[in-house]
Formats: C-alpha cells, sequence, structure tokens
C-alpha cells in the first residue's frame, strides 16, 4: 500500500490516509503529502532525510505494511464468505426430486431395481398380474382413478389406481383392518392434495404401503413422518407424462378391485 | 554491535528511496482494483438476494400457483362433462374453453414452481397464503370449489340438468377464483404472476357474465 507519493521526493506520513480514499488518491496524493509534511516533520524527515535517525523509518516502514495486510485479509475474508454462500445456494437449490426421494430411508426405487417392469405403459382390459403389491409400474386400465386428493373408503382396481400413478400421482394404500384413528391420520396427509389418492387394500405386507410410478415406501406406523415426505416430493415429479391431469377419470369405487371399462363421461 | 545495526540501517535507508516506490505504486493499484472489485462483488450479492430472489416456500406467488393449481383442476372436470355431456352447443363450447384454458394455465403455474425450485405440494395449509386470511372451509375446500357430492351429481346428471348444475356450480367456482387471483394480485408484484391472475379475473369474470346470460335463457 502507498508507502511513497509517485515522483514526490516525500515518502507518505501514513497508511490509513491512502486506505480511505482510492480513488480520489492520485491527484490529491502529491498535495497532500507536501501540506502533510510539515504537521509531521519527525516521521517523514526520518526517511527523506536518510542516515541522521535511522531507526525512526525502520519502524515506519513495518507499520506500513499493516494496512495492506488488514485489507487482503479483509477481501480474503468476505470473498471466501460470498463463494461460500453461493456454494451453499446452488448446492440447496439444486438438489432433484430425485435426490430427496433418494434421501428417504426405506424408499425403494423400482426405476433402479426392475427398470423392465416399470417401463411397461401399455393400456389393457381387464384383471392384470403384477411383480409388485401394490403394483408401481406396468400396463395399465386406459381409465384412471381420479387422485384430487381423493380418499377413498373402500377397495379401487389396481389397473386404475396405476394408471393414475402413471400420470404423477402418489397412491396410498393401507391394511383395511388399520384402526380408525390411524385412517384419519392418513387421510390428513391426502385429502385436497392434487395428485394424491388413498384407498383400503387387501393383503397388504405392511400396515401402510406408499407408492409413486416406480417408487414404494412401507411403514408399519400411520404416523410415520416419511409417509408425507414421500407425498409431497414425488407427488407430481414422479410422472410418466408431465403434465397430464388426475381430474376426472373413475371417481368411485363402485366396481371394487376389478377395473371397469371406459365410459364416454369418464374422460379417458 | 550497536554500530553494526546501526550501518545496516543505513544501508537500507539509501537504498529504500530508489526501490521501493515502483513496488508500492504496484501494491497501490492493485489494492485499488481489489477494492473495487470488492465493492463490486458485495453489491451484486446484495442486489441479488434483495431483489433477483424469487419466491419462497411460503411466500404468496407459491401459495397461488399451489392453490389455484388445484382451484383450477375442478374446474377442468367440470368444464369437461358440460363439454361431452350439455344439451346447449353454447354449453359445451365454454365447457370447452374452460377446460383448456385453465389445464393450460395449470401447466404455466407449475412451470413457475420448477423454476423457483418449489415442489408442486407445500408445506402450509391451502390459502394460508391470502392477504385477507379467508381460508378453506369445514370440507378443506377453497373458496366456489363443489363439494365431491356436487361433481359426482354433475356427472350422473343427463339433458338439461347437465346445463343447468353447470352453470350453477361454475359460477359459484369462478367467483372463488376472481377472489383469489385478487388476493395475488394484492400481496405480488412479479411481473409473471401478475400478468396471469389479471389475465385470470377478467376472462373470469366475463364467463360470469356469459354464464348469467346462459342461466336466464335456460331459465
Amino acid at each position: 500500500m502507498s508507502i511513497s507519493t509517485p515522483g514526490g521526493p516525500q515518502r507518505r506520513p501514513t497508511v490509513v490516509s491512502t486506505g480511505k480514499k482510492p480513488a480520489a488518491g492520485r491527484p490529491a496524493a502529491d498535495a497532500k503529502a507536501a501540506t502533510d509534511k510539515p504537521a509531521t516533520p519527525k516521521r517523514a524527515g526520518g526517511g527523506g532525510k536518510g542516515p541522521r535517525k535511522p531507526i525512526a523509518p525502520v519502524k515506519v516502514s513495518q507499520g506500513r505494511s499493516w494496512g495492506p495486510i488488514a485489507l487482503f485479509v479483509a477481501v480474503g475474508v468476505l470473498a471466501t464468505s460470498i463463494i461460500g454462500f453461493g456454494a451453499w445456494a446452488t448446492v440447496q437449490g439444486g438438489q432433484s426430486w430425485q435426490d430427496k426421494a433418494s434421501k428417504i430411508d426405506g424408499i425403494v426405487n423400482f426405476r433402479e431395481t426392475d427398470p423392465e417392469s416399470v417401463s411397461n405403459q401399455e393400456h389393457r382390459s381387464g384383471k392384470i398380474e403384477y411383480a409388485q403389491s401394490p403394483p408401481v409400474g406396468g400396463p395399465h386400465n386406459n381409465t384412471w382413478q381420479r387422485c384430487l386428493g381423493d380418499v377413498y373408503d373402500a377397495p379401487i382396481a389396481s389397473e386404475h389406481a396405476l394408471h393414475s400413478l402413471e400420470h404423477g400421482a402418489v397412491w396410498l394404500t393401507y391394511r383395511p383392518d388399520l384402526p380408525e384413528a390411524d385412517v384419519a391420520k392418513l387421510s390428513e396427509v391426502i385429502r385436497g392434495n392434487d395428485f394424491m389418492f388413498m384407498s383400503p387394500y387387501e393383503g397388504l405386507d405392511a400396515a401402510v404401503s406408499i407408492q409413486a410410478w416406480g417408487y414404494q415406501l412401507k411403514v408399519d406406523d400411520a404416523g410415520d413422518p416419511r409417509i408425507k415426505e414421500f407425498a409431497t416430493v414425488l407427488a407430481q415429479n414422479a410422472s410418466m407424462e408431465p403434465g397430464v391431469p388426475c381430474s376426472s377419470g373413475n371417481y368411485t369405487t363402485g366396481t371394487g378391485t376389478e377395473p371397469r371399462e371406459m365410459q364416454p363421461s369418464m374422460g379417458g | 554491535m550497536p554500530s553494526a545495526v546501526q550501518e545496516t540501517t543505513v544501508d537500507e535507508q539509501t537504498t529504500q528511496p530508489a526501490e521501493p516506490r515502483p513496488t508500492s505504486r504496484t501494491l497501490r493499484y492493485l489494492t485499488l482494483a481489489v477494492t473495487a472489485l470488492l465493492l463490486l462483488g458485495v453489491g451484486w450479492t446484495a442486489a441479488t438476494l434483495a431483489t433477483g430472489r424469487t419466491p419462497g416456500e411460503e411466500s404468496a406467488e407459491a401459495g397461488f400457483a399451489r392453490d389455484m393449481s388445484r382451484h383450477h383442476a375442478q374446474a377442468v372436470e367440470m368444464a369437461m362433462v358440460a363439454y361431452a355431456k350439455g344439451q346447449d352447443p353454447a354449453i359445451r363450447q365454454l365447457g370447452y374453453d374452460i377446460a383448456l384454458t385453465q389445464q393450460a394455465q395449470i401447466g404455466h403455474m407449475q412451470r413457475w414452481l420448477q423454476e423457483w425450485e418449489l415442489l408442486p405440494t407445500g408445506s402450509r395449509p391451502a390459502m394460508s397464503w391470502m392477504p385477507d386470511g379467508v381460508g378453506v372451509d369445514e370440507n378443506g375446500l377453497m373458496p366456489g370449489m363443489a363439494t365431491r357430492e356436487e361433481i359426482t351429481r354433475l356427472h350422473e346428471a343427463q339433458g338439461v340438468e347437465v346445463d343447468r348444475l353447470f352453470i350453477e356450480l361454475m359460477i359459484k367456482h369462478h367467483i372463488g377464483g376472481v377472489h383469489m387471483a385478487d388476493g395475488v394480485l394484492k400481496a405480488s408484484d412479479r411481473p409473471e404472476v401478475v400478468r396471469l391472475a389479471q389475465a385470470m379475473k377478467q376472462a373470469q369474470q366475463k364467463e360470469i357474465n356469459e354464464l348469467r346470460k346462459l342461466q336466464q335463457g335456460a331459465g
């Protein structure tokens, strides 16, 4: 940092004054140094006049270097915090839904473990056998089950439900003998939320199973917070056909687990 | 000993006026440049944080995008019934218009959420973003939304009853929709949100008038 004035015979008496006014420094420096000179004859004169006072200049030049050091430390700290914040924001914001899903403890990703069976999206009539129970991928009925936060109180056809999963819905299933209080807890997660629906499911090997296309999580406690986490992270995101609706479709439990065939007013 | 020390100091002194000057000049330029860069950096960061920030998890914009998507989804279902089963050709035409418009608008709003790096499903209750504090009703329904039973009745209706019920439900639905659009217009000045909310408000008000005319004609 400015130890001497450019071209002037005198060195600057202090470091602080130039550090504070970097922009204005150049033209004013000579004049300032000159006016400063009589005010601080001992320090400025010591350096300028040479060998007569040898100790003073050494001290001055040591003192001067603190300015740049302090500035560079400040710059370093600020730059590091700016870069650090940027990196943190990028990492936080850039987390995809797949990353978030993979962090849910116990989730099974069939898109990785069984890509063949979940890659089949064909439409088919009648009952269909599935590799998983409840199914998470494969052929399905051409009518989907309405999934606008619908809470179905009786079993529905997997062939319809799977079509909803293809549209990006999350399907929450529970063992039919689950206590009413637990079912109420589950319906709080689902009711009113688009791209979610729930129904009882016969023969479930856990109290609760929640699934999206290619993803499944089975838990034994209806109050498990992972249920809501799964629903929130995967609803819509897991869609195989982004932008496709959950409205219309089959909205009743009328045919039980038997798929019903498409009717004109059902959409399709 | 003391004299030796003094001599060394004297030597340094004699060389100093010649050598440190160019070095310190460079140092000063460097300091100026670094300071300028630092100020720029701080200013840019502050500006980015203050203005360039996208709406957050609990913002009115995010709440509107999520809730209006759900509100629209029900309108799409009702409008598709009208399109498929309406008796009056004007009802079928209006059903087509409402269904396609609102489904497309859902796409717009979902795209915002993606750009803002937010999930489609919010962590807060529906309507909690509304400035006037109007929430959901006892059935968890947002303003103007039909109950499941009303939607089922519309699905099962036949003949002119489809037209009558559709008009009744859609007028109510649109009034609620206009109310929500007003809410976000009060709370937000993000251009894309304001633009779509104003367009929704205008179109739905116009359609309310149209539906009322059809209602009088049918009644």
